[in-house]
């Protein structure tokens, strides 16, 4: 095994997809995103009202990309870490905060919304979901099997000729 | 190892291309990026110099399709090649599950290959992953060259004892390009299905 991935099974899928809806209607932030370190996108939730997401891949990618050099940063400063991080433009507002040591909760929001109040309900919506997290350690890994493979191959051959 | 998302149903595997300074890992992006349809990739994001230099990376996101019920995806890296930008180099490796090396097949590019290489392991090392336990493949690019350097002698200061699949290329015509591509990926997906 290279490194250890998330793995979200159903009902805590269900739970985590509840929390960041919860914290979307809450606080009126338009997306939230559970991004996994390597930055893949774990969890995606978005307001009704909001308009097309962007391309939510190279947003994880990024925003995974940008906490890693924050905290290469932060090592050079001597901190272990700078647990979150907030753009702020002028219309909106993309603020980032570390969930346990595998994730970050990827909040974007206008700039109508307080970002206080964010980070306080962001905050609360963290602990319940970094316990979720902690509960699927223990999960043993995923058997996927040759068929997999072939199917796979099958697929690349399609795809790359 | 890749990230298994059950419930989304979705697997997705980071492959990223290392490699010397101008040694051509975002021109094999950028060819796979303008041969794939449209609906199977994402977009491309380059984060360059202004001479386009890779300064942090390039990343393009690739569906392959859905086997067995789970939505597979491949997200593709270059990591810059300049010797400065060591600290980028070893973030991009975070969690990479497939690595293809390119090698420059120019004669002064001899030394900067042996050194990406040297570079790699141990940037893998610092991640606690031995470079035996990923799949890396070898592709030794601008074969065109007319002073390009034999094959033997490139691949004798990267990969001396014959591990690693070699590919030749001509990175800019799109020559070899999907043929490494496609080993690496095979080579990942055999590596998920083992659970290794």
């Amino acid at each position: 095994m290279i490194e250890p991935s998330l793995a979200l099974y159903g009902d805590a899928f269900e739970r985590v997809d509840g929390l960041i809806q919860e914290l979307l209607d809450t606080t009126g932030v338009r997306y939230g995103l559970l991004v996994d370190r390597k930055g893949f996108v774990l969890s995606h939730k978005e307001a009704l009202w909001a308009p097309r997401p962007p391309a939510l891949d190279s947003v994880a990618t990024l925003v995974a990309s940008n906490a890693a050099a924050t905290a290469a940063l932060a090592n050079m400063l001597g901190e272990r870490t700078f647990s979150e991080q907030i753009h702020q433009g002028e219309n909106g507002t993309l603020y980032v905060e570390s969930v346990g040591t595998d994730s970050l909760l990827t909040l974007i929001f206008d700039a109508s919304v307080p970002l206080g109040k964010v980070k306080v309900y962001a905050k609360k919506t963290i602990g319940q979901i970094a316990s979720i997290l902690d509960e699927l350690k223990d999960i043993p890994p995923v058997q996927l099997g040759e068929d997999f493979s072939a199917g796979a191959t099958s697929l690349l051959d399609d795809l790359l000729g | 190892m890749s990230t298994i998302n059950f419930a989304a149903r979705e697997i997705n595997c980071k492959i990223v291309y290392y490699g010397p300074g101008m040694s051509g890992k975002t021109t094999n992006l950028k060819h796979v990026f303008s041969k794939v349809p449209g609906h199977l990739r994402g977009e491309m994001v380059s984060l360059a110099t202004e001479d386009e230099r890779t300064l942090f990376f390039d990343f393009l996101p690739l569906d392959l399709g859905t086997v067995q019920g789970f939505k597979t995806r491949f997200h593709l890296y270059t990591v810059p090649g300049q010797v400065f930008y060591n600290a980028s180099r070893k973030l991009i490796l975070r969690g990479v599950d497939g690595i293809v090396f390119v090698a420059d097949s120019a004669p002064n590019r001899l030394r900067a290959n042996a050194e990406s290489m040297r570079n790699l392991r141990e940037n893998l090392l610092e991640h606690g992953i031995d470079v035996r336990d990923v799949p890396i493949v070898l592709q030794v690019n601008k074969r065109d060259l007319p002073d390009a350097l034999p094959l033997d002698m490139i691949r004798a200061v990267v990969d001396p004892k014959k591990e690693l699949m070699i590919f030749e290329a001509v990175s800019d015509k799109g020559v070899g390009v999907f043929e490494t591509l496609k080993t690496v990926s095979r080579l990942v997906l055999e590596r998920l299905s083992q659970n290794k």
